[in-house]
């Protein structure tokens, strides 16, 4: 929205500005308050359970995260493997059949179909569950991987993505007599690196994030994976909570608290880290796809 | 391939022709196929257990049938009721709620002047939607907490502390709150890009006119957006068996899980209880998937009639 500059404010422009501050503010300073927790002494919050800086500095609750859990780090190099084969595989499938749907060839309408049932319906919670027993993908990441390999959603929209491209730039690549394979590659792929940059980030942030089947399908400590680390951390913690709702001070609580957050933090750090890039593409990336509809 | 592409010959040379040419695309689909084959395909053999008396040593094939008995118990088991009343009502109260914020937002964004803090303030409402529920679920659990930092601050002021997390109606209430914090931005992003695509003449013209922002925003903006507010608005409807598990299942506490039993925390509920019955949880899970797939399909049409366009046509 392009508009000539207006000198004088008036109270359109506060109401936005304050509005929009707080709302800023509102999903700030949880974070901030959660890192703060992780920085602090278990007297400190208790004194003050909000606070803008900790009130006294201390990197316990990170140093007893890390003896606790050799867990954590296992998570960590758990999580990175299960990601980089989920985004490698996944991503691999996934832009080649969105090239795929892009052209024309017999059948595709069919094919489409049979892919695009399974965004609608699926089996369900039981019969999925003893597919990946069935499987021997019980306590395995390969099927944690396997489970979420691909989404019909981002084949779509980068199907539109590939679509955009004008079609004389691959017309006249067959001319030239390129094959598919050279179109895809040479032309194609070249072309919307920022779409797949884009989806290559997504995918890595849905594989971090992946929660639901790696709890119902690991359970041996040495596979576990970061958010199941993290929930572990909670339901350890769950007991208490009960008991907190008696009295309402509970040394234990808070000191466990730490390193709850200490766990949010260093589970949170990596997408913060890769978020301006994300960011940076998503607009353009999702939007010229996903709003075509 | 090749055997393939013979036998059509036969049949038509121009269409074997036109598959012997895109033999490469083919090959491209055939990972994703075997991928939806086995793990999409695959569960939806064990939907059969919806009609039958799973037992384990017996298989899914072996297994008694049962015909519809597994879904007549959805309808005469209180639990199960209770979770489809929970789900649509719970539903339908997010979209009450939930559904006005992001477009309240996009304006707002729209209205606000300085680009740099415009962007600096987008950045931050979108990067809730990156994080997962077990994240926010444990930052939002702490935060409203009898001893957290809302009660802290509200002591401050000199109110009393709520019980945010064990008061069944205040926990609902959060949960609609919560949702709202970690999507808003995200959801704003297509009234954002609507709005980007209004004439800006319009606004100069109103505003020659003499309209105040507050009509520009009523009579251009809001018009301007208003056929993608009806179709999200359709598409959020057809959502309504989903309420929303991960973050159910993340912040419920056993004072009022019961309060917040939905058809998908039923399911798992009764799936990984001590003695689970696999035939009721599926049948469970297929009533749920059906009346879904219904909702989706009429949403798709509809909104289909009313952009004269099919949403994710193969076209």
């Amino acid at each position: 929205m392009k508009k000539k500059k207006r000198k004088k404010y008036d109270g359109m422009d506060i109401f936005s500005f304050v509005a929009l501050t707080l709302l800023a503010m509102s999903i700030v300073i949880p974070f901030w308050n959660a890192v703060v927790i992780s920085f602090e002494t278990s007297s400190a919050y208790l004194n003050k359970p909000f606070s803008w800086l900790p009130g006294e500095f201390t990197l316990a609750n990170y140093q007893e995260l890390m003896r606790q859990g050799e867990g954590l780090v296992r998570a960590y190099m758990n999580t990175i493997k299960v990601t980089v084969i989920g985004v490698a595989a996944g991503m691999s499938i996934m832009v080649m059949s969105a090239y795929a749907f892009s052209r024309e060839f017999p059948g595709k309408k069919g094919l489409f179909m049979v892919m695009l049932f399974t965004m609608y319906f699926g089996g369900g919670l039981v019969p999925t569950y003893l597919l990946i027993k069935n499987l021997g993908l019980i306590d395995t990441h390969a099927g944690v991987i396997l489970l979420g390999l691909s989404s019909t959603y981002n084949i779509i929209v980068m199907r539109n993505g590939f679509q955009s491209i004008p079609v004389e730039l691959s017309e006249a690549a067959v001319i030239d007599g390129a094959s598919d394979p050279a179109i895809f590659f040479k032309v194609m792929l070249p072309l919307q690196k920022p779409m797949i940059a884009t989806f290559t980030l997504f995918t890595a942030v849905g594989c971090w994030n992946n929660w639901y089947w790696p709890m119902l399908i690991l359970n041996s400590r040495s596979k576990v994976l970061l958010q199941i680390f993290l929930r572990s951390l909670i339901n350890a913690t769950s007991a208490l909570t009960q008991q907190e709702m008696i009295e309402s001070a509970d040394a234990i609580r808070s000191y466990s608290l730490g390193i709850q957050m200490a766990a949010v933090f260093m589970v949170v750090l990596p997408i913060m880290l890769v978020y301006p890039f994300l960011q940076k593409h998503f607009a353009k990336g999702m939007l010229v796809g996903g709003v075509k509809m | 391939m090749e055997k393939r592409g013979d036998m059509q010959l036969k049949k038509g040379k121009k269409t074997a022709r036109k598959v012997w040419k895109a033999r490469y695309l083919y090959l491209m689909l055939v990972p994703l196929f075997i991928w939806l084959i086995i793990f999409h395909y695959g569960p939806m053999y064990g939907i059969l257990l919806a009609f039958k008396k799973y037992r384990a040593n017996a298989g899914i094939w072996g297994s008694q049938w049962v015909g519809l008995a597994n879904f007549r118990r959805i309808f005469i088991t209180p639990d199960s009721l209770k979770a489809i009343r929970n789900t649509v009502l719970i539903s339908l109260g997010r979209i009450v709620f939930g559904f006005p914020p992001p477009i309240i937002l996009a304006i707002l964004i729209n209205e606000m002047r300085g680009r740099k803090l415009k962007k600096v303030y987008q950045t931050i409402y979108t990067f809730p939607h990156f994080l997962s529920w077990v994240v926010v679920g444990v930052i939002m659990t702490n935060l409203l907490s009898t001893n957290g930092a809302v009660n802290t601050l509200m002591a401050g002021l000199g109110m009393e502390k709520v019980s945010f997390l064990t008061d069944k109606t205040l926990f609902v209430v959060m949960m609609f709150i919560t949702g709202i914090w970690k999507g808003v931005g995200w959801s704003a992003i297509i009234y954002m890009a609507a709005i980007a695509g209004i004439d800006p003449a319009l606004y100069e013209a109103a505003r020659i006119d003499g309209a105040s922002r507050l009509q520009q925003i009523r009579y251009i903006t809001l018009s301007g957006i208003s056929a993608t507010i009806s179709i999200v608005l359709i598409l959020q409807i057809g959502q309504v068996m989903n309420a929303g598990f991960d973050q159910i299942f993340n912040m419920r506490n056993a004072t009022v899980a019961g309060a917040v039993q939905i058809l998908d925390t039923y399911v798992y509920d009764i799936t990984f209880e001590a003695t689970p019955n696999y035939g009721f949880s599926t049948a469970v899970g297929l009533f749920k998937s059906v009346i879904n797939f219904t909702l989706l399909m009429t949403a798709n049409v509809v909104v289909g009639r009313l952009t004269g366009q099919r949403l994710y046509s193969s076209e």
